[in-house]
C-alpha cells in the first residue's frame, strides 16, 4: 500500500512506511525535512506542530498514515521563493525567535490561530499558544510576534 | 512493523478486529506514545493499527437530542466549540476544553480518553456525571454498559477483544446545573490531580457528582449525592458536602502523603463546583 498525502501543496507518495511511524518520523527521516523539531515526544511541548488540513495538531502523536489523503503543512511549506511568509516576517520583526527550536511549531499554530480568526487579543493567543514551550526567555515578544502577524495580514501595517 | 488499516465502514473495522490483533487508533495521542514507548524498551508493535477515526458512526454528535448521543470519534475541539453542546451538555463542554493543549484537544478523542482509561481522564469524570453509558459494537452484536462498569483500573477497561466503543449516551436530558472542575500543576496543559464533575437539578431530587484522577477508576460519590438530595441548597450544604468528598476520598485512599494537599483540595473544589452549578441554576450563591 502506497501512502499518498499532499505535503506543502504538493503530492507525496511513499511505500513501505510502517503503521506505527509517527508524522514527525516521516517528515524528518524519510523526507529531510528537519524544520518540524522533536522536542518532548509525547505532546507537550508543542515543538513538532504542523498543520492537517490547516488544523495545529503534534506531528509525533499523529500516525504518518492519518495524513493519508490529507494536506500536511510544514514550516518549510509557509515562505513563498522570495519572501518569508507574514506570521514569519512578524516573529523576525518582534525578535520573538531566540535559539529557534520552538519557532517552527510557535509559527504554524500561530498561523492556524490567525486563518480562524484574524484579530485574537492576547488571551486567545495565549490560550492557542499553550501547547507551544519556549525556554529560552518567555512569551512576551512571541505574543507580541502574533499581533504583528495579524496586522500584517490585515493589511494595516507593511 | 504494524500495518495501519483505514476502516472503511463499521462492518469492515468489526471485521478486522475480530480478527484479534488489532490495535484501535481514534487521535493517536495516547497510542502513539504507548508505541514509542514500546519501540523505546524493545517491544514489538501491534500488528495491526485501526483507524476509525473516519467512521462515519463514530462521529455522530447530537448533544440535543431525547437521548444525547456523543460519538467516540468526537474530538475534545468540537466538544468545546459546538454550541449544542454548550447548551445541552456543557459539563462535558467545560471538560473538553481543559483537555491538554489545543494541539492534543484537535486530535484526541472522547472514545479514546475512555478506552485508554488513564485515572486523570477529563471526559470520562465528565461523562460519568452525566450517568453516559457506553456503546459498544462487535461481531456479536451490540451492548451497553456504564461508565464505571467500563472502566475499571488504572489503564483497564471491560472491553473484549473485537469490541468498538461507538459512543456514549445519556438517558435524558441532564438538568442545567452542570459544572466541570480541575486541580493540576498549572493551569494550561496540565494532567488532572483532581477532577471533578457535578449534575445539579433544581430541586436536588437527583444530583451527581464524580470525582477523578485520584482515584484509580471513575467513581460517582454515592454518600455525597445522598447528602445534598436531603439537604437545603445553601452554602452551608456545599461546605458539608465538601467535607464528605474530602472523608470519601481519604476512606478509599488513605491517608498518603499526598492526602494532606489533596483532601483539602477536594473539599473546596467540590464546595466551589457545588455553588456555580447551583448559579447555573439561577440559585443565590
Amino acid at each position: 500500500m502506497e501512502l499518498i498525502f499532499k505535503l506543502n501543496g504538493e503530492e507525496v507518495r511513499l511505500s513501505q512506511v510502517p503503521g506505527e511511524e509517527s508524522l514527525l518520523t516521516l517528515l524528518r527521516e524519510r523526507l529531510g525535512l528537519t524544520g518540524t523539531k522533536e522536542g518532548c515526544g509525547v505532546g507537550e511541548c508543542g515543538a513538532c506542530s504542523v498543520l492537517l488540513d490547516g488544523k495545529v495538531v503534534n506531528s509525533c502523536l499523529t500516525a504518518a498514515w492519518q495524513a493519508a489523503g490529507r494536506e500536511v503543512t510544514t514550516i518549510e511549506g509557509l515562505a513563498g521563493d522570495e519572501d518569508l511568509h507574514p506570521v514569519q516576517r512578524a516573529f523576525v520583526e518582534a525578535g520573538a525567535v531566540q535559539c529557534g527550536f520552538c519557532t517552527p511549531g510557535m509559527i504554524l499554530a500561530a498561523k492556524s490561530l490567525l486563518d480562524q480568526n484574524p484579530d485574537p487579543d492576547e488571551e486567545v493567543i495565549k490560550n492557542a499558544l499553550a501547547g507551544n514551550l519556549c525556554r529560552c526567555t518567555g512569551y512576551h515578544d512571541i505574543i507580541r510576534a502574533v499581533r504583528r502577524a495579524g496586522k500584517l495580514l490585515r493589511g494595516e501595517t507593511s | 512493523m504494524s500495518s495501519f488499516i483505514i476502516a472503511r465502514d463499521l462492518p469492515e473495522a468489526l471485521e478486522i478486529m475480530g480478527r484479534g490483533e488489532a490495535r484501535i487508533i481514534a487521535g493517536g495521542t495516547d497510542l502513539m506514545i504507548h508505541l514509542r514507548q514500546a519501540r523505546l524498551s524493545s517491544r514489538q508493535a501491534p500488528p495491526v493499527i485501526l483507524d476509525v477515526s473516519r467512521l462515519p458512526e463514530l462521529q455522530r454528535l447530537e448533544p440535543g437530542a431525547p437521548r444525547p448521543f456523543v460519538g467516540a470519534g468526537v474530538t475534545f475541539h468540537r466538544l468545546e466549540s459546538d454550541p449544542e453542546v454548550a447548551r445541552h451538555l456543557p459539563l462535558l463542554a467545560q471538560a473538553a476544553s481543559m483537555v491538554g493543549s489545543l494541539q492534543v484537544r484537535q486530535t484526541g478523542t472522547i472514545g479514546g480518553n475512555v478506552a485508554n482509561a488513564s485515572p486523570a481522564a477529563d471526559g470520562m469524570t465528565a461523562l460519568t456525571a452525566l450517568g453516559a453509558r457506553a456503546e459498544i459494537a462487535s461481531l456479536k452484536g451490540y451492548r451497553e454498559c456504564s461508565i464505571e462498569e467500563l472502566v475499571t483500573a488504572p489503564n483497564k477497561t471491560t472491553l473484549a477483544p473485537g469490541e468498538i466503543i461507538l459512543g456514549f449516551t445519556v438517558e435524558e436530558a441532564p438538568p442545567a446545573g452542570q459544572v466541570f472542575a480541575k486541580v493540576g500543576r498549572r493551569q494550561a496543559v496540565s494532567v488532572a490531580r483532581l477532577n471533578l464533575a457535578i449534575s445539579l437539578d433544581p430541586q436536588l431530587g437527583d444530583p451527581r457528582i464524580a470525582l477523578g484522577a485520584c482515584f484509580p477508576s471513575p467513581r460517582r460519590l454515592r454518600d455525597v449525592e445522598k447528602l445534598i438530595r436531603q439537604g437545603e441548597p445553601g452554602r452551608q450544604l456545599w461546605q458539608a458536602a465538601g467535607q464528605q468528598a474530602a472523608q470519601h476520598f481519604t476512606d478509599v485512599c488513605g491517608w498518603r502523603s499526598s492526602a494532606v494537599y489533596k483532601a483539602p483540595a477536594v473539599t473546596r473544589v467540590t464546595e466551589r463546583a457545588l455553588e456555580r452549578a447551583w448559579q447555573a441554576l439561577g440559585g443565590a450563591a
